[in-house]
């Protein structure tokens, strides 16, 4: 398991990720729903990208592997196919927190200059 | 909920684009990445989605597959190489090399000077066994693009007198020709043959060898006498159907089908393709195993090897 430090700061996708799992658990597909809802469309994963993040998230220790059932909504009457879901650990939670505030103080430092370059 | 072909279409394609990720990551995801991308497609058309989110939508999946599959592979644990992984490759090594060598080129070793100038003795040549309808009688010759055997063709074929061994000579008639020669001046069907590659090592004239048709000799072969005796006619020889007649470049000191009759036509392995090697060295190096020749080779390899014919066509 990696420390904090080293995991900032995250790469887009994998923050959105964390974000997603940060309310409930979500198999992959949802997580690109959420992810894509978070971002406005903006960010669209893909499956390689999605599951190589899942790959090393889980390397990380920063979301663990829930464990694997059917998910009605999305299936609608074929209720066969089970679908593996995501939880965010201890250490994913503290993580991505770490990163909105290291983006908060990136976003306000950008506002406070660009204040400044706007007030010229 | 029934998928559409296409549909169903898309996810054959997709599992199979799956074979492109290390194999670790696609046993542990490829399943879920089936579901992904199937989940995907049913949504959109769940949206009745227009053409252009599908096309676009298209467009997304392969640029993340490209992207994620180089990632995964550069991520993948190099393992060393193992027995298996080396079994492995040169298997497949072993395979084509087999392959390549049994269907579709050959190895030659020029041993006489029946073909000078053309081709000397030490050119070490590859021979495509593919070219010519029947050539080697292998299969590949009937997938591969192959024409038949023409007048003037160069050719590699087993010596019907002692089918382990492989001459080349050049071909002058085919099933039908009339041939004679008449002083060294080849004459077939009744027409002079113009022949600029043809070398002549005197003006002495020898009956047997220069005004041919005669008569057998001593030293003319079983399959020469045969020629003799059933494809002469009025001083000409006529070539019999699925057979050829083949005579040497360097036309005074060749032993061909003057001496040992027609070249059946499924003898033919191939049309020699270029010269990989060609070195400097007599006959008789060429005709047996010696220690000499490969000192020699060892020893003058840059000075004897005839670097201006490497990698020419015969």
């Amino acid at each position: 398991m990696k420390k904090l430090p080293e995991l900032l700061p995250l790469t887009p996708p994998v923050f959105h990720i964390l974000l997603a799992l940060a309310d409930e658990e979500r198999h992959g597909y949802g997580i690109m729903q959420d992810v894509a809802r978070q971002t406005n469309d903006a960010l669209q994963l893909g499956p390689g990208t999605l599951y190589g993040c899942l790959k090393r998230m889980l390397a990380a220790g920063l979301v663990e592997e829930s464990d694997e059932r059917p998910d009605l909504e999305l299936i609608g009457e074929r209720h066969d196919e089970r679908r593996r879901y995501y939880r965010i650990t201890a250490l994913g939670r503290k993580t991505v927190r770490a990163e909105a505030s290291r983006l908060a103080g990136a976003v306000s430092a950008a506002k406070a200059r660009l204040d400044l370059a706007g007030g010229k | 909920m029934n998928d559409s072909i296409s549909i169903r279409a898309a996810c054959r394609i997709y599992a199979a684009m799956l074979y492109a990720y290390p194999r670790e990551f696609r046993l542990q995801y490829g399943v879920e990445m089936q579901h992904f991308f199937h989940d995907r497609c049913r949504e959109l058309v769940r949206e009745r989605a227009g053409s252009g989110v599908w096309f676009r939508f298209g467009l997304r999946n392969i640029a993340d597959w490209v992207v994620s599959t180089l990632r995964e592979r550069r991520a993948a644990p190099r393992q060393a190489p193992g027995i298996r992984k080396l079994a492995q490759e040169w298997a497949v090594t072993i395979l084509l090399f087999l392959f390549v060598t049994t269907s579709m080129v050959q190895a030659y070793v020029v041993p006489t000077g029946s073909m000078e100038n053309n081709i000397l003795v030490g050119d070490h040549m590859l021979v495509d066994k593919v070219g010519f309808e029947n050539g080697g009688n292998n299969w590949a010759s009937y997938v591969l693009p192959h024409r038949e055997v023409k007048r003037g063709d160069i050719i590699a074929f087993r010596y019907p007198e002692d089918v382990r061994q492989t001459y080349v000579k050049r071909v002058i008639g085919v099933s039908g020709d009339h041939i004679r020669l008449l002083d060294k001046q080849v004459i077939r069907n009744g027409q002079k043959v113009d022949e600029p590659y043809v070398r002549h090592s005197g003006p002495g004239i020898d009956d047997y060898r220069d005004n041919f048709p005669t008569a057998p000799e001593f030293y003319t072969t079983g399959r020469g006498r045969d020629m003799f005796a059933s494809h002469v006619r009025d001083g000409e020889v006529i070539v019999p159907p699925d057979t050829l007649f083949v005579l040497g470049d360097n036309r005074d000191d060749s032993e061909d089908s003057r001496y040992w009759g027609f070249v059946p036509s499924n003898y033919v392995t191939g049309k020699p393709l270029f010269i990989y090697w060609s070195f400097d060295a007599p006959t008789r190096d060429y005709a047996e195993w010696s220690f000499r020749h490969v000192a020699d080779v060892a020893l003058h390899f840059f000075s004897k090897t005839r670097w201006d014919r490497t990698l020419r066509t015969p």
